[in-house]
């Protein structure tokens, strides 16, 4: 759901940024209206529940867990202005500190996430829920289809901005620069997993945390309920009898969605491959992908992939059956029954296993151990930066422009020796920083190619070319071009999760932030990012308490619904929590002289040496783009 | 004689319909240190709060060196910054009261949002570092602290504006000796007249170093008022106020009676 760094185009990145800041400066003004003084504190206390959120391990039906990214629960509670912003900081934090995300697809990833999730999240839930009063069952199941909704809107657009990429930006030789796989394939890839595990871990906490909230505080609720009425009676018989509804609306969902979500995908895809033919749609296309021809045919090999669905239909069945789109969704409604009809035995299974081996994969502990890692890895970070290195002793501003340039031109080049010579170089200053290369092949290289290989894969096999060598048995044809595709995404995502590293890893935050206010990025971004940054470990703290002391006291094995409802509340716990913070915080602002307009202190002037280093960096930056042009 | 610090007139308070403060009355003279001592949600905090203008009164009236406090006489923004510059408040919750992503930051915030000149702020952000001895503390993240340096950059970055008035709320609490020594030391040291403090806290021990004179609070009201000296002597009045409690435990091997935990030997 993060996308990486290189999985898109410069051009890409830069659109989907300039897409999302007229909703950000909007959801500024609004916000600002509506909570004078109030936003920075709410936001940023906020934005570190939401990443803190992120984290937790939420048990799933199937006896699988999964996270959730909270744009729905936020926009419930916040409304969708103040929940783009929420969400946007924590998705740029995320991306920053823990490479979730990748830097140049900060702007791709808000817009999907932050922008377009937060506002269907609130649409469906006002609209589930209607007039119903706070404590109303209905609400609970408004929400988790809320979640459920966001999260799918939000991997479709990602789906889409990857579908897009091979149809629009193809190195001279007509190999794909960036994500390799058409529409037809992102599509279904992206929507089967997030119909089913991610979707489920979002409409989990989105209605667990209202079902909390009802119980305990439902006030909390009126905001963006759209009622007057008065809260009205616990509803007791609530707790049981909601979930069944709710788990019914999305079974209807399931089956429903692919339907409609792949039928709009396969258009697109339909719709692309028609204008590859025709020179008035190529010369559009060409211009808005940064005068780069688009290739004349659509790859073979997705064709070949898409006949395999059709395949065993195809003799029998009449034209319409035959045809791609057909394939396209029964591929996808057969993987997401698939992945149903394997999770069912799995939970049964699960359910039989011996409870001492269940317990230690209990999702409590899990959590945990993940709140902890987090924590360890900001604060080693923080001991990192405090070293004495070369990237260390750099002013921080030039570290940012610098290494943010090598990014740019590290996703911006077309040529793969000179990703390579970028990655050499990272891993040079790397060592002249003493940051240890072991350190960065555990935390970046392995994760990036455990991740990014996995998708890279497939298009090794699936991208026509010259064929250089055939699976044995299999008679899989190993292409050049597939093996040069999967190359750039792997290299691309390397190059540029190490440099984000090296940034974080040799500069304090406080720096960080400096040089953002140096830069003219808005004040009350800046301090945002900063309140939100202090507020997270404040929360993965007391988070980890929370389910360190529930693990001592968890006796026995908890029913898969009871376990959904403790991750539930404890979201609900850290959320009273995070509201009462943010207002204490708020009065601490006000005595200290706070009056809504936050002020901070302009960096002291560049000198002659720093502008020598950030023109060293701007010209490598430079010269990689144009010998990689 | 001139006016008192802070005049609080029969002060009623509602937080979330619940009563925190019931018909108050009391008074701060300036230069004086005054300890208000109460159990856990007697009304401590809210009256500092009340003091320190982030909250007002439903009913009754407080008055700042003479001048009403209300939300209207801080809705002018001169007034406003001339009276945060003259009033400091430190929070219970040093988590709360530091926001700022490193110390240098925390310590520059109010001066930042009173719109000192830049110079002058970072001069006298350098000079509390080294009167606080947290000169080595400067680029730190609040999260990296201890408790006890958390409680003193809270203490520095309020401070930092050199208030007439310091409000500190339980100042010494869940701190080990160590930093505790610390922080009365810096409250002894107020004594000589040239701040007006008022600290809430239920800690007895060090109450005759640090204060003038005291309020009992029970319920949101004043229960008892003295000095320390009279106030530690009124078992009856502190029991009452769940601010000792009666302890059996063996004196001299023979006899097990209950009693005040509280004696002087």
């Amino acid at each position: 759901m993060h996308i990486p760094d290189g999985y898109l185009s410069p051009s890409t990145c830069a659109g989907l940024a300039a897409a999302a800041a007229p909703f950000w400066y909007v959801a500024l003004r609004r916000v600002k209206a509506a909570l004078h003084s109030r936003l920075l504190p709410l936001l940023s206390v906020f934005a570190a529940f939401s990443f803190v959120i992120m984290m937790f391990n939420l048990p799933l039906p199937g006896g699988t867990s999964g996270h959730a990214v909270g744009m729905g629960i936020a926009a419930i509670v916040l409304g969708p202005w103040a929940s783009i912003l929420a969400i946007s900081i924590a998705l740029t934090i995320q991306a920053v500190f823990f490479g979730d995300g990748g830097i140049t697809a900060i702007g791709a990833n808000c817009f999907n996430m932050a922008i377009a999730g937060s506002l269907v999240g609130y649409a469906t839930y006002r609209l589930v829920a209607w007039r119903a009063p706070l404590r109303s069952g209905r609400r609970v199941v408004a929400a988790g289809l809320g979640g459920y909704a966001a999260i799918n809107v939000a991997a479709l657009l990602a789906a889409i901005e990857f579908g897009i990429q091979p149809l629009l930006f193809r190195d001279a030789s007509g190999m794909p620069l960036y994500a390799p796989y058409p529409l037809r394939i992102a599509v279904p890839a992206m929507m089967i997993g997030h119909l089913t595990f991610a979707g489920l871990a979002e409409l989990v906490i989105s209605s667990g945390m209202v079902a909390y909230l009802q119980r305990i505080d439902p006030e909390l609720l009126r905001a963006t309920s759209g009622t007057d009425l008065p809260v009205g009676p616990v509803s007791a018989p609530a707790g049981s009898r909601t979930p069944r509804k709710l788990w019914l609306a999305v079974a209807t969902l399931l089956i429903l969605t692919p339907l409609g979500i792949l039928a709009v995908g396969s258009a697109w895809g339909e719709w692309s491959a028609r204008d590859f033919a025709d020179p008035q749609a190529r010369r559009e296309m060409a211009a808005a992908s940064g005068n780069q021809a688009p290739p004349r045919a659509v790859p073979r090999g997705l064709e070949r992939l898409s006949s395999i669905w059709t395949a065993p239909l195809a003799r029998y069945a009449p034209a319409f059956v035959r045809s791609q789109t057909f394939g396209y969704v029964l591929s996808a409604v057969v993987g997401v029954g698939l992945i149903i009809a394997l999770a069912m035995p799995l939970q049964w299974l699960l359910a039989r296993l011996p409870a001492a081996r269940r317990r230690r994969k209990s999702f409590v502990e899990k959590t945990a151990r993940g709140l902890l890692e987090a924590t360890g890895h900001a604060l080693f970070a923080e001991d990192m930066a405090a070293a004495d290195g070369f990237l260390q002793r750099l002013d921080p501003r030039v570290k940012l422009v610098g290494i943010g340039a090598l990014i740019g031109a590290a996703v911006a080049v077309h040529r793969l020796w000179v990703l390579a010579a970028i990655l050499a170089l990272s891993s040079l200053l790397a060592l002249a920083s003493h940051i240890p290369l072991g350190l960065l092949a555990k935390r970046v290289w392995l994760t990036v190619l455990a991740f990014t290989g996995l998708v890279a894969l497939p298009a090794i096999f699936l991208t026509p070319g010259t064929i250089i060598y055939r699976l044995p048995l299999l008679a899989w044809p190993l292409t050049e071009q597939g093996l040069r595709t999967a190359g750039f995404l792997i290299l691309r995502g390397e190059t540029a999760a190490s440099l984000a590293a090296l940034l974080v890893l040799s500069t304090l935050w406080t720096h960080q932030l400096h040089a953002l206010r140096y830069f003219r990025v808005p004040v009350v971004i800046v301090a945002l990012l900063g309140m939100t940054y202090r507020y997270m470990f404040l929360f993965l703290e007391t988070a980890r308490a929370m389910f360190e002391s529930r693990e001592s006291r968890m006796v026995g094995v908890l029913q898969p619904a009871d376990r959904r409802r403790l991750a539930a509340a404890s979201a609900g716990v850290l959320l009273e929590k995070t509201l009462q913070v943010s207002g204490e915080v708020h009065l601490a602002m006000q005595a200290r002289g706070y009056r809504g307009e936050i002020r901070l202190l302009d960096e002291a002037r560049m000198r002659a040496n720093d502008w020598l280093r950030l023109a060293a960096f701007a010209a490598v930056a430079t010269l990689a783009v144009w010998l990689g042009r | 004689m001139s006016k008192p610090a802070f005049d609080v007139r029969n002060v009623s308070f509602r937080y979330h319909q619940v009563a925190a403060l019931n018909g108050l009355s009391m008074y701060v003279k300036r230069g004086e240190r005054v300890a208000l001592l109460g159990a856990n949600g007697s009304g401590k905090s809210t009256l500092l709060r009340l003091l320190a203008g982030l909250c007002f009164a439903d009913q009754g009236e407080i008055a700042f060196l003479g001048e009403s406090l209300n939300q209207q006489s801080l809705q002018d923004e001169k007034a406003f910054f001339s009276f945060r510059q003259r009033v400091g408040l430190v929070f219970q919750n040093a988590d709360v009261q530091l926001f700022c992503p490193s110390v240098f930051d925390e310590l520059a915030f109010g001066p930042l949002q009173l719109r000192w000149p830049a110079q002058k702020i970072r001069e006298r952000v350098g000079e509390v570092l080294r009167a606080m001895d947290i000169e080595h503390l400067r680029d730190r993240a609040p999260h990296r602290l201890s408790g006890g340096e958390k409680k003193r950059v809270a203490l520095a970055s309020v401070l930092v504006l050199d208030p007439e008035v310091l409000l500190l709320d339980e100042p010494s609490g869940a701190l080990d000796p160590s930093s505790q020594a610390r922080i009365v030391d810096f409250l002894v040291s107020c004594g000589n007249g040239a701040k007006t403090v008022v600290i809430a806290t239920h800690d007895l021990d060090t109450l005759e170093d640090i204060a003038d004179r005291c309020y009992v609070f029970e319920n949101g009201r004043i229960a008892g008022e003295g000095t320390p000296l009279e106030i530690l002597h009124d078992v009856e009045l502190l029991e009452r106020a769940k601010l000792i409690h009666p302890h059996a435990h063996v004196h001299d091997a023979s006899a097990v009676q209950p009693h005040p935990h509280l004696h002087r030997h």
